[in-house]
């Protein structure tokens, strides 16, 4: 029941041409941009290090967009439809995270597909799939952020406030710009933040390390954090929708 | 001059229905059982202040097609939602095939066309029913409830490139797809034209024909009339009347028929068979009567006849004067003569 629910809601999302645009495309574009101007002699590790980074943005773009889903199908009935049908509201919003992580993959694949191609990064055939995999699983705190605020508020507010919290843990988190440049102050602030540790640990990966117990100290912590707001509006609103 | 009889109960109206014709045979797979496809005892539904749904009995046996009718706000869409368990009941009981409705929703033997829903976007018309069926223990062929809807012809479009009428058409299919026992309509017609609204009811029959309940609310008299064996008339969230449309129009007053006095007496006229109310105009009375044949015949015996005339009043006059004036009177109260 929940496979064929998924296997809706995926077809749905990878229909949507905004998400095939913003979701994968972009990432995408702006690696390449970023990792191909103005760039000095030394930028072999900045390549590895954004292309995981990128993937990072592009994952979180994708896993909060089925937020914005959850909202637009509550707006037009299609969740209160959904009631009806005896599927129970416990497994519409499992499937729903589970439609989040399949639609992480595309925007995954495709960053990690250019750096391999475009910039001709090499990695070990174990470290590309372990950055892939760390990236995909690591981006499920960040659906049930998208999924708390779909619950929680109407179609068009979740549409703003899941891009805005993409692009300030984007930025604070140092998926576009390293956090390495920061001024100090910042830099403190974005050790704690979920991104930041999500693109960590791909990136140690890829350099051919273990991800810091740091890192997934901090990712999941913010897990628990965000996966508690998302039982909260769930519960708030899904026998009412 | 105005002399009327005692008012006469609904309740009677509500004692009619049992006698209804019988239910088509449900189907093997499901041999009958002895609950009603829907029992709501004493239901009640607030929000905030407002008493959506101020205490509802109504059985429905399995097989009957019945009218939720009502004006917009009367109740009609909380009714509904408290039937397919969207909502609970503040008070009360609400069973469907004895079981609670969220059981029966699980179990897949309820299916509902609800009011508030647009297309769901990017999906095409038959992914859409084949993931409803997909999601029931028993469905009935994707192909088989495409048919019945007719939407054999759009199955691959998008539902979001779909027209009001064949979007409509979807969201019966959604409803059939299940192969419920039960299915629930708010509204179905309500942004239909003319030719669309023919052919949904046409889809409908077909599916009522295979011994299935259907219940839908409306704000169409014609259509209540038409499309159900039972009209249920709902106002400020509760039950009014009950009963078949002939039934309906006779709650409300009867026919009337006037005849010339000629200078005859009044006295005994409302003693006549049938007769409910007596009123005079200069030399004409006018009775309103339960039974107009029998009024009639009584009529002559008296040799009264002159200028006789027999009016049927109109659904919507029944409509009105179980509805129209009186809003929050409880259901047992209205007299059956009572004057509009």
């Amino acid at each position: 029941m929940i496979t064929a629910y998924v296997r809706l809601e995926v077809r749905r999302t990878l229909r949507d041409t905004s998400f095939v645009v913003f979701g994968i495309g972009m990432p995408v574009l702006m690696y390449l941009l970023f990792t191909n101007i103005g760039s000095g002699a030394d930028t072999g590790d900045w390549k590895t290090s954004s292309m995981v980074a990128m993937a990072a943005y592009g994952a979180l773009g994708a896993a909060l967009g089925t937020g914005t889903g959850v909202a637009e199908d509550k707006g037009i009935g299609w969740l209160r439809q959904l009631r009806v049908t005896p599927m129970t509201p416990r497994q519409v919003v499992i499937g729903r995270a589970l439609t989040g992580s399949v639609t992480v993959l595309p925007a995954v694949a495709a960053v990690l597909a250019a750096g391999a191609s475009v910039n001709g990064i090499r990695l070990e055939a174990w470290q590309w799939a372990a950055v892939a995999l760390v990236l995909w699983l690591g981006a499920l705190p960040f659906t049930l952020l998208g999924i708390g605020n779909g619950y929680r508020l109407t179609a068009q507010t979740t549409g703003l406030v899941n891009v805005g919290c993409g692009l300030g843990l984007s930025i604070v988190g140092g998926l576009w710009f390293p956090a390495e440049l920061f001024p100090h102050w910042l830099r403190s602030l974005s050790d704690f933040t979920p991104t930041r540790r999500f693109a960590e640990l791909g990136q140690s990966l890829a350099a051919g390390g273990a991800p810091g117990p740091a890192a997934v100290a901090v990712l999941a912590v913010w897990a628990l954090l965000f996966a508690a707001y998302a039982v909260l509006s769930y519960r708030r609103s899904a026998r009412t929708v | 001059m105005r002399i009327c009889r005692g008012a006469r109960p609904l309740r009677n109206v509500v004692g009619m229905t049992q006698t209804t014709p019988a239910a088509p045979q449900p189907r093997t797979a499901r041999p009958p059982r002895e609950e009603p496809a829907i029992r709501f005892r004493h239901a009640a539904k607030s929000f905030g202040a407002v008493r959506a749904v101020a205490g509802i009995d109504l059985d429905v046996r399995r097989g009957e097609a019945v009218a939720l009718l009502g004006r917009n706000g009367a109740g009609k869409s909380t009714t509904i939602s408290l039937l397919l368990g969207l909502e609970e009941p503040d008070a009360g009981s609400v069973r469907l095939f004895g079981e609670t409705p969220e059981r029966a929703v699980r179990a897949g033997r309820v299916g509902a066309v609800l009011q508030e829903g647009r297309a769901v976007p990017r999906i095409t018309v038959c992914e859409l029913i084949g993931f409803v069926a997909r999601t029931h223990p028993a469905p009935m062929p994707v192909a088989e409830a495409l048919e019945l809807a007719g939407l054999t012809e759009l199955a691959g479009r998008r539902i979001d490139r779909l027209s009001g009428g064949q979007a409509q058409r979807v969201r019966f299919a959604v409803a059939l797809a299940g192969n419920p026992e039960l299915i629930v309509l708010d509204e179905p017609t309500a942004a239909l034209d003319v030719e669309a609204r023919r052919a949904f009811w046409e889809s409908m029959r077909g599916y009522a024909r295979r011994g299935n309940t259907v219940l839908f609310s409306t704000h169409y008299l014609e259509e209540a009339d038409a499309h159900a064996d039972r009209i249920v008339v709902v106002d400020s969230g509760r039950i009014v009347a009950d009963g078949t449309g002939e039934q309906l129009r006779r709650a409300a007053g009867g026919s009337l028929v006037s005849v010339d006095l000629a200078g005859r007496p009044t006295e005994g006229l409302g003693e006549l068979p049938g007769v409910v109310c007596v009123e005079v105009r200069g030399d004409r009375a006018r009775l309103r009567t339960e039974d107009p044949d029998a009024t009639v015949v009584a009529l002559a015996g008296l040799g009264a006849v002159r200028g006789i005339e027999v009016t049927a009043p109109s659904l919507d006059d029944a409509f009105l004067a179980l509805t129209g004036s009186r809003p929050s009177r409880p259901a047992d109260t209205i007299p059956a003569g009572s004057p509009r």
